[in-house]
């Protein structure tokens, strides 16, 4: 398996280099933010301050030097230049990503152990008042837009803070900016209080698909001959269902949420947005509405390689979850 | 295998009692909002003569007030080009000091806790002396002296301390300010009275000579740069150019925390993208020391959240552009005070004379504003929310500026009066007037677009108009809207026939005017050129009668209208918002936004 390993990393560095020079030449030509710097002050700047940012931009340069240049950089740790002048984009980068990773692990962690006792016992009850409850949830759940939702939150949050009288819930940011007492304990408990809306926002919309596929795959193995053989060979159900169904009825669903992990890694642009977390999210919107070259190829190139580390551990997830796969 | 009916109905029902549970709490997320919204506080602001003392009171000790500012501050050097922006204005005004403030009325009031006078003490050349307030001091100790101001000038002059080379990869060996007018003008800074009286002595007359030295752009403290440079510490005279530009860039990086400072607060913290936390300055030496315990500007990049920040205490001041639902909602919030008042901000059709048509024909142009209903535009846009909002008359000034004169409506543009819009056509043998319109020489008229930013149901509600006005005359119009990020490339690449956007006026209008009207000037983007116009504003920059100035740029304003290249709309709404415990927080429509005072912000007592 390791050799599957390093072989399948060695493969993704020239997808890698091909995507970001495709994504390069595409980002370069979405924009002019030279001429947007130009027009979006008053009084206009001088002609020397537009050539000075537009040098400092790289923008006087070719596309191929400049790709080859960011390329290079990227490896030395240099993300190159921002629109904002100041930026650097390495520390912007890791910092927004630690504040996504903050925000996505408590809900994925939420909506995985909810949709496989959920969705399992969704199965397991197939065409009971509770089946239909859970589908029912899930797909409100699916078809309910987040910016909607997160809305309604943030108000239900704003409506239990006004009953008990306290400040508990937050909806900006990852913490208030000062602290009346300011103790471990204290921090420790602003921060749930700022983590729990968006968490249940993003936790709520993983589960929706995830309880789907979940009861889907679940029903799929109830229905096998293999555990029809194990109850008739006398085993108990719970242990039938603990044991022989649910780990292979995770088995899809653990390749869904690798895949659906790393694409919310790369940003819950909504939530992040409504919640004001400054995260990858908001990063993406940032870079592509000010033709902030350098800082969109760096999002890009973390997000990309998140993909790819998730598309294999998934890959390995699945030959560890099922002993018939076995990578050579 | 089907359910049995009473468990699918069970089933549903335990669904639906979720949902209801859900909509209880989002109904019940107003707090019982009654309107109560427009309380006494920020309502008389609009009236006459109340802008500068609307929503006063006695304050009390202590409290925290949360500000918002609408992006994260990068670049801290508000008079470098990049660093220009309304955010960093504010954060810098609560602790950084400037000659004279832009107030709320629109008018600049001198700052005496920094200087006691400043005087025009001759024309010929023309003299400015600023005596500096003896008590005033950076928080270190050391004294505000000439040497700041000095300081101040050669690294705005734009040659002292010149941009970088091309060279220069990195761009930072060199400065970059906002604008040189009126530094570029200055033929000496000097300092008398042991650094406390400074002279300046213009090489050329500027009018605008109040905006030098603050509105906006406050002072840094001159001997952190000499020390840091090497230089030697109270001859900002004799600093190098490499050591100016070692000042230059330590202040576009460095957030005031971490130098001296001379504001009545400090700032305590700069957490980047999230907040600053202003403290009292014990050091303050000014006339109104801040009651409030804590001031926090905090970031908050979308402007929808700012009302359940406010809902939910975690802010009590927020300043967002006012839009439909947000002022709705706002009102429904209880203990907060509103006030929608009127801009710098105005909005605009600007037409592009680069387009072989549109320039050729001065009547076309003409006809095309006449056509164009301002009524209509502001009933179906912003006068939804704001009654009040008018239709601007004037390129330069806005209502309540002292050089204010209306110059557009007499002329018909924006009356949406067909008759004479058609007239003007006829009477210059235009055909097919009102159904497909042709030059006197054959050549159809149009189509035209008419460009907006994308997503800003305003402007393209302006542009719908538009179009339909411009229909009666026989010109097709088609809406083109521009990417978020496109804006510049439109207006710099002349890729627009009609264009909707704003501008900001500004309490010294002579420069905005040399920008946006003068032939070849940086926000002339349609390519307007007149010499008498030329002639006109350059004499009103070198104007030192206020009221002269702007008697020039009026009659520049009334050839430029006749011309029909921008049609004025209206002076977008500003909208402030704040809980009404808090007094003293007024809107500034100016370029340094509500903290223009923030020394008497507090708790009501």
């Amino acid at each position: 398996m390791l050799a599957y390993t390093v072989r399948r990393i060695l493969v993704s560095v020239p997808v890698l280099i091909a995507s970001t020079f495709i994504v390069f030449l595409v980002v370069v030509n979405s924009g002019d933010p030279v001429a947007n710097f130009a027009t979006s002050r008053q009084p206009a700047p001088s002609k020397a301050a537009v050539q000075a940012f537009a040098r400092h931009i790289h923008a006087d340069q070719p596309v191929l030097e400049r790709y080859w240049n960011w390329i290079t950089g990227v490896l030395h740790g240099d993300f190159g230049p921002s629109v904002q002048t100041n930026l650097n984009i390495g520390h912007d980068l890791f910092t927004r990503f630690r504040v996504t990773v903050t925000l996505v692990a408590a809900a994925m962690l939420i909506a995985l152990i909810l949709s496989v006792l959920f969705g399992a016992f969704s199965a397991i009850r197939q065409y009971t008042a509770a089946d239909y409850s859970i589908t029912f949830v899930g797909f409100l759940f699916l078809a309910m837009p987040v910016f909607w939702f997160a809305v309604l939150l943030k108000q239900a949050g704003i409506w239990i803070n006004e009953k008990t009288g306290s400040q508990f819930l937050g909806t900006i940011g990852e913490k208030s900016p000062y602290l009346n007492v300011d103790t471990p304990w204290n921090e420790f408990v602003d921060r749930i209080g700022h983590l729990a809306l968006p968490t249940i926002t993003l936790a709520l919309v993983s589960f929706a698909s995830w309880t789907r596929y979940t009861r889907a795959s679940m029903l799929e193995v109830l229905n096998s001959d293999y555990v029809r053989l194990a109850r008739a060979k006398g085993l108990r159900r719970g242990r039938v269902i603990t044991r022989h169904a649910l780990r292979t009825a995770l088995i899809p669903l653990a390749t869904v949420t690798a895949l659906d992990v790393a694409s919310i890694l790369g940003g819950a642009v909504v939530t992040e947005t409504i919640f004001q977390w400054h995260g990858m999210g908001e990063m993406l919107v940032q870079a592509a509405s000010t033709v902030d070259v350098y800082r969109l190829m760096a999002w890009l190139l973390l997000s990309a390689v998140v993909v790819i580390v998730f598309n294999l551990l998934a890959d390995l997830l699945y030959a560890v979850l099922d002993p018939r796969i076995r990578y050579d | 295998m089907r359910a049995h009916p009473s468990a699918l109905a069970r089933g549903l029902t335990l669904a639906a009692g979720l949902v209801l549970a859900l909509a209880a709490c989002s109904s019940g997320g107003g707090g019982g909002g009654s309107g109560s919204g427009t309380s006494a506080g920020l309502t008389s602001c609009t009236t006459k003569g109340k802008a500068d003392t609307c929503n006063s009171g006695a304050t009390k000790a202590g409290g925290t007030f949360t500000y918002v500012l609408e992006k994260n501050i990068q670049q801290w050097n508000v008079q470098d080009a990049n660093g220009n922006t309304f955010e960093n204005g504010e954060a810098l005004g609560v602790v950084l000091p400037q000659v004279f403030v832009p107030q709320p009325d629109l008018t600049v009031a001198l700052n005496t806790d920094l200087v006691t006078s400043a005087t025009q003490t001759g024309t010929g050349p023309q003299t400015i002396v600023y005596k500096i307030n003896p008590k005033a001091s950076w928080n270190d100790g050391t004294p505000i002296t000439a040497d700041d101001f000095v300081y101040y000038w050669r690294t705005n002059d734009g040659k002292d301390c010149p941009p970088p080379p091309a060279s220069d990869a990195t761009q930072t060996k060199g400065c970059l300010p906002q604008s040189t007018a009126g530094y570029d003008r200055v033929k000496s800074v000097t300092g008398s009275d042991g650094g406390k009286t400074v002279t300046v002595v213009m090489a050329k007359p500027f009018s605008d000579w109040k905006s030098l030295f603050g509105a906006g752009y406050p002072l840094y403290p001159a001997h952190v740069a000499e020390k840091l440079s090497g230089a030697k510490t109270g001859d900002a005279a004799h600093m190098t150019a490499a050591q100016m530009t070692e000042g230059w860039q330590y202040f576009q990086k460095t957030p005031p925390t971490k130098y001296a400072t001379a504001g009545p607060y400090k700032m305590q913290q700069w957490v980047d993208n999230d907040h600053a936390t202003y403290v009292p300055d014990p050091k303050w030496w000014g006339a109104h020391k801040p009651s409030l315990q804590r001031l926090i500007f905090k970031v908050i990049t979308d402007a929808t959240q700012e009302p359940i920040a406010l809902q939910n205490n975690e802010v009590q001041g927020i300043y967002p552009q006012p839009e439909v639902d947000l002022v709705k909602q706002v009102k429904d919030i209880p203990n907060v005070t509103y006030t929608i008042g009127n801009g710098l901000n105005w909005e605009h059709f600007d037409l592009n004379l680069h387009n072989p048509v549109i320039g050729k024909y001065k009547a076309l142009r003409q006809a095309m504003f006449t056509a164009i209903s301002i009524k209509d535009i502001v009933s179906k846009t912003v006068g939804q929310f704001d009654p009040k909002v008018n239709h601007l008359g004037n390129h330069n000034f806005v209502p309540g500026q002292a050089g204010y004169q209306d110059v557009v409506t007499a002329t018909g543009q924006g009356s949406g009066d067909l008759a004479k819009a058609k007239k003007y056509l006829t009477d210059a043998r235009f055909t097919g007037v009102g159904t497909a319109l042709k030059t006197p020489d054959g050549k159809t008229v149009g189509p035209f677009n008419c460009r907006y930013t994308t997503g800003n149901q305003i402007r393209q509600s302006e542009c719908q108009i538009l179009q339909s006005n411009l229909a009666s005359l026989g010109i097709k119009v088609t809406i083109k809207p521009i990417g978020a990020a496109d804006l510049g490339t439109v207006l710099v690449g002349h890729q627009y026939d009609i264009i909707v956007f704003a501008w900001v006026a500004s309490p010294f209008p002579s420069s905005n005017a040399q920008q946006n009207w003068v032939t070849g000037g940086g926000g002339n983007y349609g390519g307007y050129s007149d010499k008498t116009v030329d002639k006109l504003v350059a004499q009103a920059v070198g104007e030192t009668d206020q009221t002269k100035a702007a008697a020039l740029l009026n009659q520049a304003d009334k050839i430029m209208t006749d011309d029909a290249y921008v049609l004025p709309l209206y002076q977008k709404p500003t909208f402030l918002a704040v809980q009404t415990r808090f007094v003293n927080v007024r809107d500034n429509a100016t370029n340094v936004g509500p903290p223009y005072n923030t020394a008497e912000w507090g708790l009501k007592k």
